[in-house]
């Protein structure tokens, strides 16, 4: 070699012995050199010195017990690593982590929505963890496809994903005998769907209770709209698509179902839900998470995929994934727990499982660990057909300002839903083209 | 201030409507006082309650299971998400900075505007009282903007400080100088003394009430500010106790003797120094009716 | 003259004890004096009012998001989405303006009719008065988010005493206080009329006690009652005070921010969603700030308006 090796050839070449040294018990605290490498790009173990890492999520119900759990059993077993939960509600996260963050306060490791992820990599709130996947050998193969796409934002990967939760069926079995359905035989096509409603309407009972209000609203529009064939914007992000023919049929759909009587009118935020709980109605659509909910109300209710009312499966989902924020002066060695503790809960996502989520873990998923949770392991199957929203910066402001509102009113009756799609497919416009001019500069 | 203007005198008349109307008068008042004093028991009540009977109905006013177990729950020492103790410490911290800084800026502003005659004196004193009338609200993104610049973000400066560039300080010392008799100052300075001296040794001993009062209000303004904390405030440990308490009602949902017990733990403090500083609060907010 | 005389040598005598000064001669009073007194409020005025004032309308002009590195002019777009029916802006804002206003109509009558009353009745008792003062005045003290949590707590829907109570005197008693209309306003209105009563009261009382009892006694020869005296003295007595009572009150109904936030949460959906809480979200949460910093200017007009002509037609009524 004639030249000079750089600096970064030598610190390559002192990691790659370190490596080695390290497996050969040679230990790597004797090389300061190597300790750094290791533990800046390692994930697979963490032999640095003690750190404390502070963990932010948004789980505030029973979800975040079970968070909290493995985050204690992580920190019990690992001694040189001390992990402190925050929970914050999402509205409330989304607003102080970047803040935070930006400013150099705020967690080191945290959870964000998958449709979240591409805004805050633009906006250098969290950082990219390509070497995290290659090191702890994590592929597109070892997870579902479109949870592991959906973390790409320029190229890089910013989020791990650690579980899918897709929109389920949740059917109470009281409600359904008292209306003389079977309730071990949730309906599953429309036919059936709409066989079983009519007859919880002869006895009286409004079986499935429309929401009014935003997400939940939303979300039941844009699985009807996946199920009709719809997406929400074109390839190009340049428009959103939800006023086409598919989600007007799916809108016009809900609101249906409220004037033909089969729902109550001006169902108030989570009213669908607490009814459902008091056995008022049979049928919730809504996040599998929801299955801690009901077992804690002692619902007698069974959970599955959903019934498919138009011409193709669908369904809504989002992904939580782990982040790694950026930091100013950030401590090497705290990044390097982080991934640690990321691969740590990723390879023992099954306990997470148990709060009602589906990891997006392949191995995880197939395991009997998993397969013996009911109901998760059946809402499962409906992996194959979630769409999640482009990964695009600012893409997650987009529903809840242009879609949300319309959603609303046309379920209120107070707008026809074509006018309320079309004028929200204006609004979105408007957005994505500021969307691209701020985020591009 | 305490004189009875227009008062009936009671013992020359005590016809019969008199009396009635005696009567009724102390009735809605009483009535008024429980209607103001009852809820705040009902909230020390409930902060020695266990869940179980915090959510039950009928409701016991006198816990029948008395216990302390929200305080600990909130005072406990390990890291919490709801750091109350330390949320205290934050507010007592941040009014008592806040306080200083006001009294110390204002009180040397409203002097010179009051006293010294300068150049853009006229001014100066105008562009400030128009702010006056200027809602917080407009304020409200720039500085933010301007705190982070600062690095403030998440910590106590963000909420000490720009508070303190209020106008009402100024105009309110300001207002008390003019009225004080000049003889005193005009003597000192024929013999030599300089403005600061003056001002240290003179002005502000004799000012000490509407100091006192002033701090008074900006304590309390500041202990109990609660937008701008929710937005410049991210950490748990960062925060002051009014954003302290909603993400309280956040995290426990309907553990009501927890949120309760924090209720108290923040009301204790203010209604402590509005027990004793009772005048100065009080008077303040009268006079500020005055003037306009 | 004499006495003047008299007197500055005593004050001369006292200030020199004081000051521990004799005999010097007149300092040079430095010109930067002043200047020098004035300088830390001066910065702070500076930094945090002056600036900021400007550096708003700056910001209102772009399209700011401070964690983006880009941030694009839009000139007055801002503005003029907030006017332009079918903007993602418009409907949203002028929501969260109404949700404002409704709560600034509810709550201005009572919280400038009651005190009122109320400061009447203290007018005139005079054993205790001071007790009832204080304990009316204390809730003030305690600042929104204590009121907050101690409502909601006592407005729940299932445990909260007043729809306990409710159903003792034989009231519905499940009534959604926090998250149905129009149970949502009187969720808000009611807190806040607790929360200031004792505040307005005592500016009241400053007021009713500043009227000359000569006035009293005269209309009482005059052979007025009791109604017309308190026409005809005494408010005119407070007009002054009722003007600055009512501009008060219109702005801090005007900056509602805690009470929805703590009790309601904008519930039912956005419907109770003050302008303050919109501004804020969609600046330091959504991250907006171009939009929302023109949205505050757009409300500060209104209430400049507002205020003004406030003040005008309490001129006109007093000529």
């Amino acid at each position: 070699m004639g030249r000079r090796v750089t600096r970064q050839e030598f610190l390559l070449m002192s990691a790659g012995a370190g490596f080695v040294l390290a497996g050969c018990g040679g230990g790597p605290e004797e090389n300061p050199a190597v300790q750094q490498q290791a533990g800046a790009g390692s994930g697979k173990q963490y032999n640095g010195p003690k750190v404390k890492l502070s963990f932010w999520n948004g789980f505030t119900g029973g979800d975040g017990d079970y968070m909290l759990r493995m985050v204690k059993q992580f920190s019990s077993q690992e001694k040189n690593i001390d992990v402190t939960m925050n929970t914050i509600q999402w509205p409330d996260y989304y607003q102080k982590v970047p803040a935070a963050v930006s400013s150099g306060e705020g967690p080191d490791v945290g959870i964000m929505h998958i449709d979240t992820v591409a805004t805050n990599a633009a906006r250098q709130v969290i950082l990219p963890l390509d070497d995290v996947a290659n090191a702890l050998n994590l592929k597109k193969s070892d997870f579902f496809p479109v949870v592991w796409d959906a973390g790409i934002y320029n190229g890089h990967r910013y989020g791990i994903p650690l579980d899918v939760h897709p929109y389920a069926l949740f059917y109470n079995k009281d409600v359904m005998e008292k209306g003389g359905l079977d309730p071990d035989k949730p309906p599953q096509t429309k036919d059936e769907y709409m066989a079983a409603l009519d007859q919880l309407k002869d006895k009286g009972i409004q079986g499935f209770w429309v929401p009014s209000v935003a997400p939940d609203v939303t979300w039941l529009f844009e699985t009807l709209l996946y199920q009709n064939g719809g997406e929400l914007y074109n390839d190009a992000v340049t428009e959103a698509t939800w006023n086409s023919d598919a989600g007007v049929d799916a809108l016009t759909w809900m609101v249906d179902l409220i004037k033909e009587g089969y729902s109550p009118k001006n169902v108030g935020a989570l009213a669908e839900q607490v009814a459902f709980q008091n056995n008022k109605n049979a049928f919730y659509w809504s996040g599998i998470w929801n299955i801690l909910t009901f077992r804690d109300a002692g619902v007698n209710f069974g959970a599955g995929p959903l019934p498919q009312i138009g011409s193709e499966k669908g369904a809504w989902a989002n992904s939580h994934n782990f982040v790694i924020m950026n930091k100013q002066d950030q401590d090497p060695n705290k990044i390097a727990a982080s991934k640690f503790f990321i691969s740590w809960v990723s390879r023992n996502s099954a306990e997470w499982a148990k709060a009602g989520q589906v990891p997006a873990r392949n191995s995880v998923r197939e395991s009997s660990a998993f397969q013996s949770l009911e109901p998760q392991s059946k809402i499962a199957q409906e992996l194959p057909y979630v769409r999640f929203p482009p990964s695009v910066p600012g893409i997650d402001a987009v529903v809840p300002a242009a879609l949300d509102p319309a959603t609303n009113e046309a379920v209120l009756l107070k707008k026809d839903p074509e006018a309320a799609l079309d004028e929200a497919a204006s609004q979105a416009k408007q957005i994505l083209k500021e969307n691209r001019q701020k985020y591009q500069a | 201030m305490e004189d009875t203007v227009s008062v009936e005198p009671k013992a020359s008349r005590r016809d019969p409507a008199q009396l009635v109307r005696l009567i009724l008068s102390y009735g809605v008042l009483i009535l008024l006082t429980a209607v103001f004093v009852a809820p705040l028991l009902w909230m020390l009540s409930t902060s020695f309650k266990t869940q179980v009977e915090a959510t039950q109905l009928p409701p016991t006013w006198i816990p029948e299971h008395f216990t302390t177990g929200a305080y600990s729950k909130i005072f406990s020492t390990g890291k919490s998400q709801t750091p109350v103790l330390r949320w205290f410490l934050n507010s007592m911290i941040a009014a008592s900075a806040h306080t200083a800084l006001v009294l110390v800026t204002a009180s040397m502003a409203a002097y010179a505007l009051a006293r010294i005659n300068f150049i853009g004196r006229k001014l100066l004193f105008a562009v400030i009282v128009t702010t006056l009338f200027i809602p917080q609200f407009v304020f409200l993104m720039p500085n933010y903007l301007i705190v982070d610049m600062f690095g403030w973000l998440d910590t106590l400066l963000a909420v000490i400080v720009p508070g303190a560039a209020g106008a009402f300080g100024v105009f309110f010392l300001r207002q008390f100088f003019l009225s004080m008799p000049q003889e005193l100052e005009e003597a000192a300075l024929v013999d030599g003394a300089n403005r600061f001296q003056i001002f240290l040794r003179i002005i502000l001993p004799l000012s000490k009430a509407p100091l006192a009062t002033l701090a008074v209000l900006s304590f309390l303004t500041n202990w109990n500010d609660f937008l701008w904390p929710v937005y410049v405030l991210f950490s748990p440990e960062s925060l002051t106790l009014p954003p302290g308490l909603s993400s309280m009602q956040e995290a426990y949902q309907t553990d009501y003797q927890i949120i309760m017990a924090g209720g108290v733990v923040a009301s204790i403090p203010v209604l402590l120094v509005y027990i004793f500083a009772q005048k100065y609060v009080i008077r303040g907010a009268s006079r500020s009716g005055l003037k306009g | 003259m004499a006495t003047q005389n008299v007197r500055r040598t005593e004050v001369q005598t006292s200030t020199r004890k004081i000051l521990g000064v004799g005999g010097r001669k007149p300092t040079d009073a430095s010109l930067l004096t002043p200047y020098l007194f004035m300088a830390p409020y001066l910065v702070l005025f500076g930094v945090f009012i002056l600036v900021p004032g400007f550096y708003g309308i700056w910001i209102s002009l772009h399209n700011w998001d401070y964690l983006l590195p880009g941030k694009p002019w839009v000139g007055l777009q801002n503005y003029v989405d907030l006017f332009t029916p079918g903007s993602v802006t418009f409907e949203p804002f002028w929501q969260s303006m109404d949700a404002t206003g409704k709560f600034t109509l509810y709550s201005v009558p009572l919280l400038v009719v009651v005190p009122l009353l109320v400061a009447l009745v203290l007018n005139q008792e005079f054993r205790g008065r001071n007790f009832f003062r204080t304990v009316y005045f204390a809730p003030y003290v305690l600042g929104v988010a204590v009121i907050g949590i101690l409502w909601r707590y006592l407005l729940d829907a299932n445990v909260g005493l007043v729809n306990y109570y409710l159903g003792q005197l034989g009231l519905p008693d499940n009534i959604p206080w926090t998250n149905e209309l129009p149970w949502a306003w009187v969720a808000l209105v009611g807190p806040t009329v607790w929360w200031t009563l004792g505040f307005n009261t005592v500016i009241y009382l400053a007021g009713l006690q500043d009227i000359d009892p000569a006035l009293y006694d005269a209309a009482k020869v005059d052979g007025a009652n009791r109604w017309r005296r308190f026409l005809h003295v005494t408010l005119p007595g407070l007009r002054p005070i009722l003007l600055f009572v009512i501009t008060v009150t219109i702005l801090l109904s005007a900056n509602v921010f805690g009470q929805p936030y703590i009790i309601t949460n904008g519930d039912p959906g956005d419907e109770t969603r003050s302008a303050i809480m919109y501004i804020a979200e969609e600046g330091l949460k959504n991250f907006n700030m171009g939009s929302a910093a023109a949205m505050s200017y757009v409300l500060a007009l209104f209430l400049a308006v507002i205020s003004v002509a406030n003040f005008a037609l309490f001129r006109y009524r007093g000529d």
